[in-house]
């Protein structure tokens, strides 16, 4: 009896650990070929296959496989949807890395390039011919970090000020002549704010409620930049003297001017993420996204495809232009397979005209190149933004600490958000407070 | 990583290996045939448990533990260096320089000391509530209970729509009626806190109910009787029989509600955000450790508040013992 016992537990003992040490060391191989000989170039997207990003992507991915059948190379996309949002979806990516499976390329959002490119996540493509294929995208929406090349922009997006015109005309506001060879002065968007106000009608969403997120950063930093105000130094290592500089304390200045002059607040407290589509405020600050939404979804207010009912207006500007830009790119990794040349094959076939077209179609969002063709219509929205994008363009601070920085500036969004804190808020204080810490994150990244 | 791993559960599986036959080794010294085999089943039996204990629980304990020692940063995760007591003297000086961690240490103490008499006080009030054998008493329980297996993130959302800055905001709308003017709730320092305690202890107080409602089931109806031959009124039986017969209880449910309350995280993540007037400890050491990726610091401040939280749960132990 004792020897079966003995003879059981050990067995089991053993079974176990062989699970263990399976489990552990578990996790699929990179950079090699099929049992046809085909080399495998192996790509990760951030949405689901079913949606209609994935489908463009998995279209894309296709064509390359039937375009390179004769030279042996074969494209496989996995799909990682962002189900806990874009941490989920980073941490996919690192412990990809760790484990020595991180794909050959994988689509990431621009703001982390810099910390990726850092920690030597991604390969320099710097060598990708500038004449050829770099000066087709607009310049803003390469991913460069330290004077290299480490991705490619898959589309692009840029932000604006969305119009409701019946209510504008209503309260006897002209806007037409701002255009974005010709943007709006800041005082001349507080003065429209101020008319909308004074005939009763709520100004503006500038979407403060969503102070706690990457959607505050992106599209509040221009207002910043527009005042002549600056977040980091070129390095992305300093922020004291940057972030709580004058000019950039008087771009954020106007922010809690606009929201304590009650221009982002109605009879019933702040304004709500949907007065602007159900025709209860006059402006809203959005990204290119929300033109199928006015298009398609709210036919009460806006009508089915009827741009008669809407406009989209440039940012404003104080010292100079500035818009929002950057959007999810592709980039190859440093996963250890030496040679690259397969997966710049592939970089370049999904960004290049064709697939920027085809998944722009599925997305509604922008070209980031410059060759590929736009069927736009002048003024357009879709023609504002593009227009933005190329000559207004501005990065969000290319620094390792990103997501510190993201942070700290939704902190500073978040200070003067509403009427009641906007009017208790002491900006300088924050500034500085809000400065200090990311310039210790910074500090920790100079020491690692 | 991995080879760190298979060298601790090597090491695991050897320690447990090696117990299990010093304990056969040790029966049969004895003559006890019998328990040979049973002591082998009883290992056999435990082995699934204690594996999974090992790889879920002290595994992540220890490698937390090592990482507190290190500048583990999440994107490097192939470039870990010992650095000493570094992480711990960033965390002292953040807290001296009133940064992010000072907030978060005091906005936990903050909740603490708010939430844990509140939780027991309401768990106890409704326990003795629904401690009687009157018609509709399930319904209050279930009520009661209900909260309790809501998701935390749920019953956040769901406040959030009560405590909604606006004037159609449901408390606001309600105090309206009295002439009170809307406020903003969660973004006021004086009131965001406080409503995070009180959806907290409603939130919780369900779970410690029925713990003292088992509690309370074993006080012998005697002693109530005895109460009140003697002239006893209600508070002095609740205070004279029910609190005593509830002492081992209350030790378990303050502990346990002690714990819980400092690893608060859920409620100001998604009712305000990072913010340095809800951020806590649990907040804090996630934000260090996941979005701004430095998974080092991050098991550093975890051992601080794992040995703070030990401390003074021994502490509460040695003063609420038994005599």
């Amino acid at each position: 009896m004792n020897k079966f016992f003995k003879a059981v537990a050990a067995v089991a003992l053993g079974t176990v650990m062989m699970c263990g040490f399976a489990a552990c060391g578990g996790g699929e191989g990179v950079g090699g070929t099929d049992a046809e000989g085909n080399k495998i170039v192996k790509i990760m997207v951030h949405v689901d296959e079913s949606t209609a990003e994935g489908k463009a992507y998995k279209k894309r991915v296709d064509a390359f496989n039937a375009a390179y059948k004769e030279q042996k190379i074969k494209a496989s996309i996995t799909f990682k949807a962002r189900t806990t949002g874009v941490g989920g979806y980073e941490s996919v990516i690192t412990n990809k890395f760790a484990e020595g499976t991180l794909d050959d390329i994988i689509a990431f959002d621009a703001p982390n390039c810099a910390a990726y490119a850092d920690k030597h996540i991604l390969y320099d493509i710097s060598e990708i011919d500038p004449a050829e294929t770099q000066s087709k995208f607009y310049s803003t929406s390469l991913n460069t970090y330290d004077g290299k090349l480490y991705g490619l922009p898959i589309q692009e997006s840029s932000a604006g000020i969305y119009y409701n015109k019946s209510i504008l005309n209503a309260a006897g506001v002209d806007v037409s002549s701002y255009t974005v060879d010709n943007p709006w002065t800041f005082e001349q968007f507080e003065a429209v704010c101020k008319k909308l106000k004074d005939a009763g009608k709520t100004p503006l969403d500038l979407q403060l409620y969503n102070a706690r997120d990457e959607m505050a950063p992106y599209l509040l930093y221009p207002f910043i930049y527009a005042a002549g105000g600056e977040f980091t130094s070129a390095d992305g290592l300093t922020a004291t003297g940057y972030m709580n500089s004058d000019k950039t304390k008087s771009g954020f200045e106007f922010l809690k001017g606009l929201v304590e002059k009650g221009y982002t607040s109605n009879a019933a407290g702040p304004v709500g993420a949907t007065d602007f589509f159900d025709g209860k405020v006059a402006m809203y600050l959005s990204s290119g996204w929300t033109i199928p939404d006015l298009d398609n979804k709210y036919p009460a207010v806006f009508g089915n495809h009827d741009r008669n009912t809407w406009g989209l207006l440039p940012y404003p500007m104080k010292e100079q232009k500035a818009s929002a830009t950057g959007s999810w790119s592709f980039g190859i990794t440093n996963n250890g397979v030496k040679d690259k040349s397969a997966a710049k094959e592939l970089l370049l076939w999904m960004t290049s005209p064709e697939s920027s077209k085809v998944i722009t179609d599925a997305t509604g969002m922008i070209p980031a190149r410059t060759d590929v063709e736009t069927n736009y219509a002048a003024g357009s929205p879709e023609d504002v933004l593009m227009q933005q994008l190329s000559k207004t363009g501005k990065a969000r601070p290319a620094t390792v600490a990103y997501p510190n920085f993201s942070s700290n500036f939704c902190s500073v969004i978040y200070s003067f958000a509403t009427q009641q804190t906007a009017a208790t808020c002491n900006l300088t204080d924050v500034l500085n407070s809000r400065t200090n810490e990311l310039q210790a994150e910074m500090n920790k990244h100079s020491k690692h | 990583m991995v080879t760190t791993t298979l060298i601790i559960l090597a090491v695991f599986a050897a320690a447990f290996v090696a117990f299990a036959v010093w304990d056969v080794v040790r029966a049969k010294k004895k003559r006890e045939k019998y328990r040979v085999g049973s002591t082998v089943t009883a290992y056999l039996m435990l082995l699934p448990a204690i594996l999974l204990a090992f790889l879920f629980i002290l595994l992540p304990i220890l490698y937390s533990l090592g990482y507190a020692f290190t500048d583990f940063f999440i994107l490097t995760p192939n470039d870990i260096n010992f650095v000493g007591f570094d992480n711990f003297a960033t965390a002292f000086k953040e807290i001296g320089d009133k940064g992010m961690l000072y907030h978060a240490i005091i906005n936990t103490l903050i909740f603490v000391v708010g939430v844990v008499p509140l939780q027991i006080g309401l768990a106890l009030g409704l326990a003795v509530f629904v401690n009687r054998k009157k018609r509709g008493v399930k319904i209050f329980k279930v009520c009661f209970f209900a909260p309790v297996v809501i998701s935390l993130s749920v019953t956040s959302f769901l406040w959030l729509e009560i405590l909604s800055p606006a004037s159609t905001g449901l408390l606001n709308s309600f105090l309206g009626m009295f002439g009170i003017p809307p406020h903003d709730w969660l973004r006021d320092p004086n009131t965001a806190m406080l409503c995070i305690i009180i959806l907290s202890a409603w939130q919780g107080c369900g779970y410690q109910m029925l713990i003292f409602l088992s509690g309370l089931t074993n006080i012998r109806n005697e002693l109530y009787e005895a109460a009140s031959l003697d002239g006893a009124g209600a508070w002095s039986k609740f205070v004279h029989v029910t609190l005593p017969g509830l002492r081992s209880t209350l030790v378990f449910v303050i502990i346990t509600v002690f714990i819980g309350a400092c690893r608060v995280m859920v409620q100001p993540m998604i009712m305000v955000g990072y913010q340095e007037h809800v951020v806590t400890l649990s907040y804090y050491m996630y934000q260090q450790g996941y979005e701004f990726r430095w998974v080092g610091y991050s098991s550093a401040i975890a051992l601080l508040m794992t040995l703070v939280i030990g401390t003074i749960t021994l502490i509460q132990r040695r003063i609420l013992r038994e005599k």
